[in-house]
């Protein structure tokens, strides 16, 4: 590989990470002001506030020392989440094909397991004030607690991201493997190639069982309204976040549209075989697949309580039940 | 059904904190949930953090000026303690009020009850995480918050009555009747949509179904009151026995089971059952004046007054000397409901544990009390040594 | 206008506590933010219930003597740059709640909030109503721009 070709490959994928940024930061505004503002019959937030200039004011913000046994681990896991998706972003672009063990699904999954494992962390280390911090007058005056572990809200959080690990991400791996299981192979670029060939899977029945399971996998993997039990406000405030200020929160925010660009992309490159390319439709098709997705997100998100797990437990049941006969349908064929 | 205990500490393996300040909670109170993989085995709900002593305050007050000081019990029934701190003096001094006074006060009654349900029907939506429905209702009550403003002079705390009738700011004119009619068309439209809407929510409805449910007898034994009570199917309403409401003709709502479902609905079925006796009371207001003026202050015993306000029984009691309260008590319904609240979120997930005690629509700002523990056969105060053998769960 | 002041402006999150006021205030507040009517996203101000996330606190109620150290450390947990906006009689001055008797103090209350912690606005009325809230938070924002 010359010299030039380096440059050129380093260059592409800092103005596509660019673009992706731009567009990730863009999402949350779309989906407050678009979908739940207009569900809600009010005008909403602008569209840039709640992700763009939030993102930039938190990095002007006084960085505080957060309240965890390891602060230093405690922010550096927001930045692996951001590093791990991007990683997940190189390995769709084209130009990474050639890696073959870096642009396969078993890569994606691994990254993506990361991403999980790092809410498990967040969650055990941060102690927010916000709970057992906030110290009730009996506690001050030394009552004591009689055969009583005290917890912080966060390790409930913590406990379920751990679950979560365990049954929660089915549906969104099921969903990857089947694309594998029709063209027969898990490498990025065969899977590719073979749709140009034959046609996105997206039009056969396989596909269409798929597209429902990686949906549904997708709100899962980023936590977003039904299947929130991660955060959910009503008990655990933020969840893993709470104790990130200034720009670890900007991280966090950056991340969480990043991750659903990337998770677009990867649907894209899997069920319609276009590939993230900076000089072609690809990126435009990516873009256009990650509102889509946001638009059913909100929508679904808007009209739907928070599951507990007597709700969780048949939903992933389910898709994962179609995510399994999409892998037969799959293989049949 | 079987009941359900709490168990014994030694058992119990983590204890979660919420409060004081949580975002479902909103007031400051503190709850502990005694928890064994994410299943609450006992919950705790201490309150005391918010106590400032307005009983004290009332104390040597004129009977006026304390009037006016109850409503700010709270700011959810600011009108109710009017209301019942107004009645009590008169009651005690013996003061006719004009018929027109009456129907003025139920109709604010009324409205306050439509603000409270709507107000727990939301919050209880948004603690479920259902924002969009949540929303649908904070639009629907700001509807009855500008009838409020119309007929009180304030979004929150429009001190209504005085002793002898109504304030004459607060006399309803003919535009006035018919904005509120005119209104109460819309809520009432808006309300019936709601309830379809909600009624045919699969998702809402596997959600709230069979969530901390609190047996009658249990509810009973817990003296529960007002819409929590009547949820669990018990038919028992304040109001049939209150003189304000004698020319009016109501249903008191039940509900058969006792859980959220059955909550909530009762508060819609309520705010239905309010928009019926405003409507009677717009029909059938009388002429006349508002207020009477005309009573002479005497000294009395101890008065005592129970009404029915939106969370349940509300109690005021004071003596009258020389024109001035004295040995204030209130009681308000939230008072009663703490422990439903704890028994109701024994056995629920953690997440729901929350909506059990948003259930019994709690108020805790208004429940502060400083409280004394009688003895029930000896009459004697107890003190710190008899509690641990007496009080048992 | 520099992309600090500009961002600080564009995204606004604001945290509420009740210190022991009478759920006037409170609900009015909260019901600004979230209600349709009055929609205070639009205005890009943002609810938050987590400290580490929020500009501006709220403060609503007379601070009682037990509240007084969840509200500092509250205070503490939010990162600087941060503003103090007292809503309401209460929060303002103590209310009703502040005396007993005209001149006697309350043993109860040791607000008003200004005692507790410095306050940047204060937003009269009793109880608030949302559109004064909205402007007090706008009235003190020019101390958030402005600040490093």
């Amino acid at each position: 590989m010359s010299y030039l070709t380096i440059v050129n490959s380093v260059l592409e994928v800092i103005i596509l990470l660019l673009i992706a940024l731009f567009v990730g930061v863009l999402i949350p505004g779309i989906e407050r002001k678009y979908v739940h503002a207009r569900i809600q019959q009010r005008i909403g937030p602008p569209v840039t506030s709640s992700g763009l200039w939030a993102s930039i004011k938190f990095l002007y913000k006084e960085n505080i020392k957060p309240n965890s046994p390891v602060p230093g681990l405690y922010k550096a896991m927001p930045i692996l989440c951001f590093i791990v998706v991007f990683l997940v972003f190189i390995a769709l672009l084209p130009l990474s094909y050639g890696f073959l063990a870096f642009a396969s699904l078993i890569a994606i999954v691994g990254f993506l397991k990361v991403e999980e494992i790092a809410y498990v962390l967040m969650g055990s280390l941060s102690k927010s004030v916000m709970s057992a911090g906030l110290r009730f007058p009996d506690h001050v005056k030394g009552a004591e607690r009689v055969n009583t572990l005290t917890s912080y809200i966060e390790d409930i959080s913590s406990n379920r991201s751990l679950r979560m690990i365990a049954f929660g991400s089915f549906p969104l791996y099921l969903a990857l493997f089947i694309p594998a299981a029709m063209c027969g192979s898990i490498f990025l670029g065969d899977i590719v190639s073979y749709q140009q060939v034959h046609g996105p899977f997206l039009f056969s029945l396989a596909g269409v069982l798929g597209t429902i399971v990686f949906f549904i996998g997708l709100m899962i993997m980023l936590n977003e309204y039904p299947f929130n039990i991660v955060k959910a406000k009503a008990d655990v405030i933020e969840g893993p976040y709470m104790e990130f200020a200034s720009k670890y929160r900007t991280f966090v925010y950056v991340t969480r549209g990043f991750m659903i660009f990337t998770l677009s992309c990867l649907y894209s490159v899997l069920f319609l075989g276009v590939a993230p390319g900076l000089l072609s439709l690809g990126f435009i098709v990516c873009i256009i697949v990650a509102l889509i997705f946001v638009l059913f997100m909100g929508v679904f998100s808007a009209f739907s309580p928070v599951f507990t797990n007597r709700q969780f437990y048949p939903v992933v049941l389910v898709s994962s039940v179609i995510g399994v006969v999409g892998v037969i349908l799959g293989l049949l064929i | 059904m079987e009941e359900k205990k709490a168990k014994t500490q030694e058992i119990i393996e983590t204890e979660i904190q919420m409060g004081t300040v949580h975002p479902a909670a909103l007031e400051p109170y503190r709850v502990r949930f005694f928890v064994e993989d994410e299943i609450v085995k006992d919950a705790e709900v201490t309150i005391g953090v918010n106590h400032r002593g307005i009983e004290r305050i009332m104390e040597g007050l004129p009977v006026e000026k304390a009037n006016i000081l109850t409503e700010k019990v709270c700011g959810i029934c600011s009108n109710a303690h009017v209301w019942n701190s107004v009645r009590t003096a008169e009651l005690g001094l013996g003061v006719e009020i004009p018929e027109r006074a009456l129907y003025i006060r139920v109709i604010m009654g009324e409205l306050e009850r439509l603000h409270s349900h709507f107000l727990y029907l939301a919050h209880g939506c948004e603690v479920l995480g259902h924002e969009t429905f949540s929303m649908r209702i904070f639009y629907m009550r700001e509807t009855i918050m500008d009838l409020l403003h119309m007929v009180g002079g304030n979004r929150v705390q429009y001190g209504c009555s005085i002793i002898g009738g109504v304030r004459p700011r607060c006399d309803l004119n003919e535009a006035k009747l018919a904005k509120l009619s005119e209104s109460l068309d819309l809520v009432e439209k808006n309300l019936t949509e709601f309830a379809d809407r909600f009624t045919r929510d699969t998702m809402v409805i596997s959600r709230i179904t069979g969530v901390g449910i609190i047996p009658q007898e249990q509810a009973l034994k817990l003296a529960v009151s007002g819409p929590t009570l009547r949820a669990t199917g018990v038919k028992r309403d304040l109001r049939t026995d209150m003189f304000e409401y004698d020319n009016f003709d109501f249903d008191i709502i039940t509900q058969p089971d006792g859980d959220v479902k059955s909550n909530l609905l009762m508060r819609v079925l309520e705010s239905f059952e309010a928009i019926n006796i405003l409507r009677q009371a717009i029909k059938n207001i009388p002429e006349g004046k508002v207020a009477d003026r005309f009573w002479e202050m005497v000294d009395t015993d101890i008065i005592k007054s129970y009404i029915e306000v939106p969370r349940g029984t509300l109690y005021h009691s004071y003596a009258i000397e020389d024109g001035r309260v004295r040995g204030s008590i209130i009681r308000t319904p939230s008072m009663a409901n703490i422990g439903a609240m704890q028994y109701a979120s024994i056995g629920s997930h953690i997440t729901d544990a929350q909506l059990c005690i948003v259930q019994c629509d709690p108020c805790f700002t208004c429940s502060d009390r400083v409280m004394e523990v009688y003895d029930y056969e000896s009459h004697k105060q107890l003190d710190k040594s008899m509690l641990g053998s007496k009080i048992l769960y | 206008m520099s992309l600090k002041t500009h961002s600080r402006s564009k995204a606004i999150h604001v945290m509420l506590v009740y210190t022991g006021g009478c759920n006037g205030c409170d609900i009015e507040i909260v019901n600004t933010i979230l209600s349709p009517k009055f929609d205070a996203e639009q205005y890009s101000v943002f609810l938050t219930w987590n400290p580490r996330e929020a500009d501006i606190l709220v403060v609503t109620g007379p601070v009682t003597k037990q509240n007084r150290k969840p509200l500092e450390d509250i205070y503490n947990a939010i990162p600087n740059p941060k503003l103090v906006v007292a809503a309401g009689a209460c929060a303002c001055m103590g209310g009703v709640y502040k005396n007993i008797h005209g001149d006697i103090p309350s043993e109860e209350i040791d607000g008003p909030v200004e005692n507790v912690i410095p306050v940047d606005a204060k937003v009269p009325g009793c109880a608030v109503r949302p559109q004064d809230v909205l402007s007090g938070v706008v009235a003190a924002l020019p101390h958030l721009l402005g600040a490093d």
